[in-house]
């Protein structure tokens, strides 16, 4: 690729530190209550969510969407939800938990390692390799899932919890943003301090670089968080047993269910929307945890620019 | 270590990883696309001849249309509302900022299964609001604005944080010259701010590509909802899914994927080269 | 073990995954269970691939309040249903006979079944293939010009907006299998004690017979490390009758047994939400008018596809359904013979 593209976090210390100087302007109501309504379009959808859960499965078809139904069952809809069938809705959280936080932090460690090796240390098939990986972004899910599956089906792997984690680990997108925050992240000057201290280059890594390259990281390990946290196809081909699923495969099985052939569980209709609800809650809450991370520029306070 | 070394350290724990599942699934992918696994015969090796039924299947070709068409229709509106909320939030002129930067970014946070699920019931003829105004969005004509609605309601805020990043970068030298001339904050947006922002939204405008080719999740979830509306061809992946598991031709879905990457590959590439060629 | 419905036997067995359960003595059980059922697990050389588990009878189940109201008659042939259905619509534009959906392909293959319909004939790696044939385009052309007349719905079914209309009333029959009843019961609270259930109207005045919904069975798979203990645990799973009755009374399956069927105790049972009708011995007795004699294909998911794409698709939009079953049939044949079937196009 000829064009640069930058990356979100390459914010550097020396810039950051004076936006507050640029000049404040008057608050424009016109504009707030232009982005007001934005904002409406993007969280109404959410909010007849948080309002249909509430709701059993008799009022969820037969009163108004976007208010309250007769019962106010919220508080039975989420312990039904836990309870249904075992406390099978408690064991998809936690293969969630356990797919989406394994699956990015091996994501973004693999990456991390890879885009500084790419962007700091020339070798052979150097840019060959890059293209290579970064050309795969393009290639569509369906692609390789089937092929995957059949050689996982071979090795054994199918229907374990490997065959979830294994295929997120290699994140190309995720790559390609390190690759392009270690180019500006990390300075010259810093690593040749460390050099000329006579510190090894993983020594190097990992107690000098690591820490420029945090927001990255940060960052990568977000999206590869939502990424897997949100994973839906590949889980439904590669999962048969229900302890296995996540939380999107689950939720679709008993949105499937509550329809199906010998009708007994129309019940689980409140479930799936209150299960639904439920689910989006810890990411929502891991973004607003983490925002700050993101934004923080980076004090490289060892070397004075 | 020397430094030459080290840069292969570096990089093998990905790289061996991405080998064995990206690239040896890839090459069993191309090699099952040259056969024919029939329900009666078994496997018969075929050549080409995939490849050569999908370029003229009439139904990958519409799917294809239509991916195209999303593309060229969905895109803009989106990135025109990301890069409006990008330029809001990073204005100064907004009260409680943080609040709209969070709130639009929170539908990224949703599953497609939870996204399909809310805009299925809001579109529906009985309840919605758009049913009071006796609009049905799930047809033949309004389906695919239906679907782009979706997209955009998940990934605007997507593209809103990059280009905000972006926006955050630009060096307060510039603005504080814009000042110095008298620039209001609407010819600062327009004279600096987009212009610094060329780089991002080509990156935005290369994932759309990649997207928009893909669709995949959101026309397969709302299909239940009207599925005389989307039929198992709607989008060339959503074929490729069905060709695999409702009509076990897994080695026509395997070229037909491929075909689909081609697509993707070039178009992307057209993309940037368009771009660049129109620097000044 | 796995639960395989009846329609996707031939499916499983055309890949040779299910195993032969006749060394393992499941020709003694020949007698237990409804002999239309039997047929259905029976392969084209004798072999039993499975064991019945439960049925679907079709039937149709009504609002009889609604049919008060609006001084309908039960309609007991297609033509006094066509009739009401225009009468009704007539009275109440909000208000449909019932909803045939368009993508529904389980209850349409049901009304083909009752209808005589001969669509599927298998054969090893020979079919038969017949989906346009005289007693299909029949249906078609049937529910098309309802359709087309806009006095019976399309809408998909089991969704939010079909629960909804179930409802509120505005489908006022439903033309449903035995396990139809029960789905009311969970989804359809606030209509309890208004339903009553029928036999399904018939082509010809007099005659009697039914098609059938779904219903499932115990297979065993290949490959299994326990082919004898499977499949004699298949074999108790399904006619054992305090097994076969705990799948009526837990999981609210219509039987496959004729000793539960022929129960006394199961036939005298009321339904509170048909206002006290003895539901079981309805069904029961339509059990017996099923046609005997139907074939599902090796690749019913091709088929049901194709089946929506073309005439459901017509049905849905008021276009030409019986014209449509032609585009079906020809898709079904050049999809079998791409995969090497012999095929007899009807």
């Amino acid at each position: 690729m000829t064009t640069t593209l930058t990356t979100p976090t390459t914010a550097t210390p020396a810039r950051r530190a004076s936006r507050p100087r640029r000049p404040r302007s008057r608050r424009s109501n016109v504009l707030t209550l232009g982005m007001v309504a934005i904002l409406v379009y993007f969280l109404f959808p959410l909010f007849w969510l948080v309002v249909a859960a509430t709701k059993n499965t008799g009022d969820l078809f037969s009163t108004f969407g976007l208010w309250l139904g007769h019962d106010f069952s919220l508080v039975s809809n989420i312990r039904e939800t836990f309870t249904h069938n075992h406390g099978e809705y408690a064991r998809w959280m936690a293969n969630t938990l356990v797919y989406a936080t394994v699956s990015a932090v091996g994501a973004s460690a693999l990456a991390t390692f890879a885009g500084y090796g790419f962007a700091r240390y020339t070798f052979r098939g150097r840019g060959a390799l890059l293209g290579l990986v970064l050309g795969t972004i393009m290639v569509p899910t369906t692609a390789l899932a089937i092929p995957t599956y059949l050689l996982f089906s071979k090795a054994g792997l199918v229907n374990t919890p490997w065959a979830v984690i294994l295929p997120s680990l290699v994140s190309p997108f995720g790559l390609f943003l390190m690759w392009v925050y270690a180019r500006d992240a990390v300075s010259d000057s810093l690593l040749e301090a460390a050099r000329i201290d006579g510190a090894g280059e993983l020594a190097i890594f990992f107690r000098v670089v690591l820490r420029s390259l945090g927001p990255g990281f940060v960052t990568v390990l977000l999206f590869t968080l939502v990424a897997t946290w949100n994973n839906y196809f590949l889980p439904l081909i590669m999962l048969n047993d229900p302890g296995y699923y996540p939380i999107t495969v689950g939720l679709a099985s008993w949105s499937a269910q509550a329809v199906g052939g010998s009708g007994a569980n129309a019940d689980l209709l409140a479930c799936v929307v209150t299960g639904s609800l439920l689910s989006i809650i810890p990411l929502i809450a891991a973004f607003v945890l983490l925002q700050r991370y993101w934004q923080s520029g980076l004090s490289a306070g060892a070397v004075k620019e | 270590m020397t430094a030459k070394r080290a840069g292969y350290v570096f990089v093998a724990p990905f790289l061996v990883l991405f080998l064995l599942l990206f690239m040896f699934p890839l090459g069993y992918a191309a090699y099952l696309s040259l056969f024919k696994d029939q329900l009666v015969g078994g496997t018969v090796f075929a050549g080409l001849a995939n490849y050569t039924r999908a370029l003229s299947d009439p139904q990958l070709l519409q799917g294809a249309g239509r991916v195209g068409l999303f593309f060229l229709i969905q895109v803009p509106i989106m990135l025109l509302i990301s890069l409006a909320a990008a330029l809001a939030i990073d204005s100064g002129l907004l009260r409680a900022a943080r609040v709209f930067r969070l709130g639009v970014f929170l539908p990224y946070a949703v599953p497609s299964v939870v996204a399909a699920l809310m805009w299925g019931y809001l579109y529906g003829p009985s309840f919605g609001p758009l049913a009071r105004f006796g609009f049905d969005p799930l047809t033949d004509t309004l389906m695919l604005p239906a679907l782009g609605n979706i997209v955009t309601w998940e990934f605007a805020g997507y593209n809103m944080i990059i280009l905000y990043a972006a926006l955050r970068t630009v060096p307060a030298e510039r603005y504080e010259a814009a000042a110095v001339d008298g620039a209001g904050p609407w010819r600062t947006a327009w004279s600096i701010k987009i212009p610094a922002l060329r780089p991002a939204l080509l990156l935005c405008l290369v994932f759309s590509v990649i997207g928009s080719f893909q669709l995949f999740a959101e026309p397969n979830l709302v299909q239940r909802l009207a599925p005389n509306v989307i039929n198992a061809a709607y989008t060339p992946n959503l074929y490729a899914y069905s060709l695999a598991f409702t009509s076990q031709q897994v080695n026509y879905a395997a070229a037909v994927s491929f075909l689909l990457g081609l697509v993707i590959l070039v178009v992307s590439y057209a993309v940037l080269y368009t771009a660049n060629r129109s620097r000044r | 073990m796995a639960q395989v419905e009846f329609q996707y036997i031939p499916t499983f067995s055309i890949t040779k995954s299910l195993v032969d359960l006749r060394p393992y003595g499941a020709d003694a059980n020949k007698s237990k269970f409804v002999d239309w059922t039997w047929g259905q697990v029976t392969g084209p050389n004798g072999e039993i691939f499975a064991y019945p588990q439960d049925t679907g009878p079709m039937g149709m189940v009504y609002r009889a309040d609604l049919f008060a109201k609006y001084k309908i008659d039960v309609p007991k042939t297609w033509d006094e249903f066509a009739a009401a259905a225009r009468k009704l619509h007539a009275a109440d534009g909000k208000v449909y006979l019932t909803d045939m959906a368009a993508n529904e392909t389980g209850a349409w293959h049901g009304l083909m079944w009752q209808a005589g319909s001969k669509p599927y004939t298998v054969n090893g790696t020979t079919v038969g293939l017949a989906v346009n044939d005289t007693a299909s385009k029949k249906v078609a052309d049937y529910w098309g010009g309802l359709a087309k007349e806009g006095v019976v719905a399309t809408d998909p079914d089991f969704t939010d907006t079909w629960f909804q209309g179930l409802n509120s009333g505005k489908y006022a029959a439903w033309l449903t299998a035995a396990w139809g009843p029960v789905f009311l019961g969970g989804s359809a609270k606030s209509t309890a004690g208004k339903w009553k259930a029928a036999p399904l109207p018939q082509w010809d005045a007099g005659s009697n017979v039914s098609g059938n919904w779904g219903g499932s069975t115990t297979a065993v798979i290949k490959g299994t490390a326990n082919p004898i203990a499977a499949a004699k645990f298949a074999e108790f799973l399904n006619s054992d009758p305090e097994s076969a009755k705990m799948f009526n009374t837990v999981q609210n399956f219509f039987p496959a047994t004729t000793a539960l069927l022929a129960d006394p105790s199961f036939a005298a049972q009321k339904s509170e939400f048909f206002g006290g009708q003895q539901l079981n011995q309805l069904f029961g007795q339509i059990g017996d008018t099923v046609n005997k004699g139907w074939q599902w294909p090796p690749f019913l998911d091709q088929s049901n596809q194709d089946w929506t794409e073309t005439v459901g698709k017509a049905l849905a939009d008021k276009a030409d359904a019986a014209g449509a079953t032609d585009q079906w049939q020809q898709r079904v044949t050049s999809y079998a013979k791409d995969q090497g079937f012999t095929v007899n196009a009807g």
